[in-house]
């Protein structure tokens, strides 16, 4: 547990509610990382890319990624996160609202470690939440590249 | 050039060519009376000279017996008596043509019977100083001999025929001249005519021809145009389902994005309120004063009837974002046109509604010897089950169910299949309306959100095809799906 402890959860997320709703769901699951909540694609990736406390930088993290967002397409961001040496081994969770086959099928293309589906339905999203937090709980994040 | 002007032109046009074609045809019969006309007047002439010459052979003969006579009267030479007799005996025979070829002419017949008395006293006069001579009389009386006189009267006789005859000939060649003259005026004028409605019709031809070759050149480009037209309407009626499409998508993925905010917090909401029921009852318990009704019934009735009309209305709102995510998916499915076993396809759609029809009472029928076709085998399926699930679903109560499938071929390369029930029915007002999105008919006393014959209306089009309904209320309803044959996917909004 204490290793999980440092790792920084980044969520890209223009919707504040829903970032609001999966937050609350991660601290009931029992995770207390730290959650860096990002409302658009540009200064996630800036974040990511060149923050002094950024995951290239310094510290592992886990990015939990919204495909609709209002600067740039989610599947840009994940590319561009998997084609950067220090950050593609991070793991990325694609977590939205479109549950197309094809653009699931390109998100695991581009190298997306787990792509859940928003339900409507509020408790199976409390479940997914729950379930993600049971995941985080146990995954061996690896260290910053470098 | 207005239509109508042309019309009368066009019309004007072939009345002159008719005229001028009949005036030909006319002075053509003119001609050929006219030339008909002058054989005749030939034929006259020729006649004329004939009677010329029968008068002359007649005064010659006459002459020669005149001679003969005289020869035989101072010479007493029986050679002349030959001469004589010979001459007298072609005389009646003579003067018999002459009479034949003048049968027409009154004057010349009146004077013919002159001759022929003329004739017999000359004969007779002459045959008396003969016998005299024989009997060897003197010709003391050859001065008053009665034979000269009427060889005389006939030489002046045989004159004026002859000149009526001339004067005759004068006049049927006057005739011939004038009817020649005639035939020449009338074919000329033919010719003029002819020349005129040939070069008229030349020009009507010419015209004409010219339209037609630009009317199919324009009708080519048309054509041409058209192709080009019906491409650039496909292309733009491609662009545009595919923008619905699209924007069905779009939209309803972006309404799913609130709604997961309104359920979320709304699920908050009510986990909210069983924190501050609690504390209200205690604070009931413990401290009734510091507990309005107000506040009671807020969290014991108003907050939880609230929270459930708000989430009864998003589950219903998701519900249908999701039918028309359904729809919008169908719609952009490509499709696989395959040879489709329809016999088997329905038993299976049959089959696998088994438990349900054995459930609600009813029989499903699949008529034998369905016609296959090639097609999209899901949407195909996917139309069927639809139809025949609905059918089990609006059964009429306490009427046991019958459903029946039925399909035949149809002239035109189409086939059609029917699902018929003995359901309740659907209202005549409302079988348009059964196949638009979220609309129901009767009452609503089944689940569902109106998307099902949406559906398989959407389907059916995709398919190239159509669907109707055929019902009454309370009398059952047959769906009629009409589907091509074969089909293709250049033709359909692919």
């Amino acid at each position: 547990m204490n290793d999980t402890r440092h790792v920084t959860i980044v969520m890209i997320e223009d919707d504040e509610g829903h970032a609001r709703l999966i937050e609350k769901n991660i601290r009931r699951a029992g995770i207390m990382n730290e959650i860096r909540h990002f409302p658009d694609g540009t200064s996630a990736l800036s974040y990511l890319q060149f923050d002094a406390a950024g995951p290239a930088m310094n510290g592992p993290a886990l990015v939990l990624l919204d495909l609709n967002l209002p600067d740039m397409s989610g599947t840009d961001i994940l590319a561009k996160i998997k084609s950067d040496d220090r950050l593609k081994r991070t793991p990325v969770v694609v977590l939205t609202t479109t549950d197309d086959k094809v653009e699931i099928q390109r998100c695991y293309d581009l190298g997306c470690n787990v792509y859940i589906t928003k339900p409507v339905n509020y408790e199976s999203f409390a479940d997914a939440i729950r379930q993600l937090g049971l995941f985080l709980s146990v995954i061996q994040v690896p260290e910053a590249a470098g | 050039m207005p239509a109508l002007s042309q019309k009368l032109v066009n019309r004007l046009v072939i009345a002159a060519v008719i005229i001028g074609f009949l005036t030909v045809g006319v002075a053509g019969l003119l001609g050929a009376r006219a030339l008909q006309q002058n054989l005749n007047y030939t034929a006259w002439v020729t006649h004329t000279y004939q009677v010329q010459q029968a008068l002359s052979d007649y005064r010659i003969l006459n002459e020669r017996v005149e001679t003969a006579r005289r020869g035989f009267l101072l010479s007493r030479d029986p050679q002349f008596l030959v001469v004589y007799e010979r001459a007298k005996r072609e005389l009646y025979p003579a003067l018999d043509q002459i009479e034949e070829l003048t049968g027409d002419n009154a004057v010349q017949q009146s004077n013919i019977k002159g001759l022929r008395l003329l004739l017999g006293n000359q004969l007779e006069a002459l045959d008396n100083s003969v016998e005299a001579a024989k009997a060897g009389r003197a010709q003391d009386r050859f001065g008053v001999d009665e034979g000269v006189a009427s060889t005389r009267a006939i030489r002046a006789i045989t004159d004026r025929m002859s000149r009526e005859e001339r004067a005759k000939l004068l006049e049927r060649d006057a005739d011939r001249r004038a009817s020649v003259a005639d035939l020449t005026r009338i074919l000329s004028v033919a010719g003029v005519l002819l020349v005129v409605t040939g070069l008229g019709s030349l020009w009507v031809i010419l015209a004409f021809t010219r339209d037609l070759t630009a009317s199919r050149n324009q009708l080519a480009r048309l054509n041409a145009g058209l192709e080009d037209e019906v491409q650039a309407r496909t292309a733009d009626l491609q662009r545009a389902n595919d923008e619905i499409q699209r924007f069905a998508y779009i939209v309803s993925h972006d309404l799913r994005s609130p709604l997961v905010n309104v359920m979320g917090f709304t699920s908050e909401l009510e986990a909210s309120v069983k924190p501050l029921a609690s504390m209200v009852a205690k604070a009931e318990a413990e401290a009734p004063g510091l507990v309005t009704t107000d506040a009671r019934l807020a969290v014991e009735s108003d907050l939880p009837e609230a929270i459930g009309f708000i989430r009864n209305s998003t589950q219903k709102m998701d519900r249908l974002i999701n039918a028309i995510l359904q729809l919008s998916r169908q719609g952009r499915r490509v499709l696989v046109p395959e040879k489709v076993d329809v016999q088997k396809l329905m038993e299976g759609i049959a089959g696998s509604l088994k438990h349900r029809s054995d459930e609600v009472g009813a029989t499903i029928e699949v008529t034998p010897g369905l016609p296959t076709l090639i097609t999209d085998r899901l949407a195909f399926e996917q139309i069927f089950s639809n139809l025949v699930e609905n059918a089990l679903k609006y059964l009429k109560p306490g009427r046991p169910g019958q459903i029946q499938v039925r399909g035949q071929r149809l002239p035109g390369g189409r086939v059609q299949f029917e699902v018929i029930d003995n359901g309740r029915g659907v209202d005549a007002k409302d079988h348009e309306r059964i196949f638009e999105l979220f609309r129901r008919s009767g009452a609503q006393d089944q689940p569902g959100e109106g998307i099902g014959l949406a559906h398989v209306r959407a389907l059916a089009y995709r398919l190239g095809g159509t669907v109707t309904v055929e019902s009454a209320l309370d009398q059952g309803a047959t769906f009629r799906v009409s589907l091509p044959a074969k089909l293709s996917l250049e033709g359909a909004a692919e």
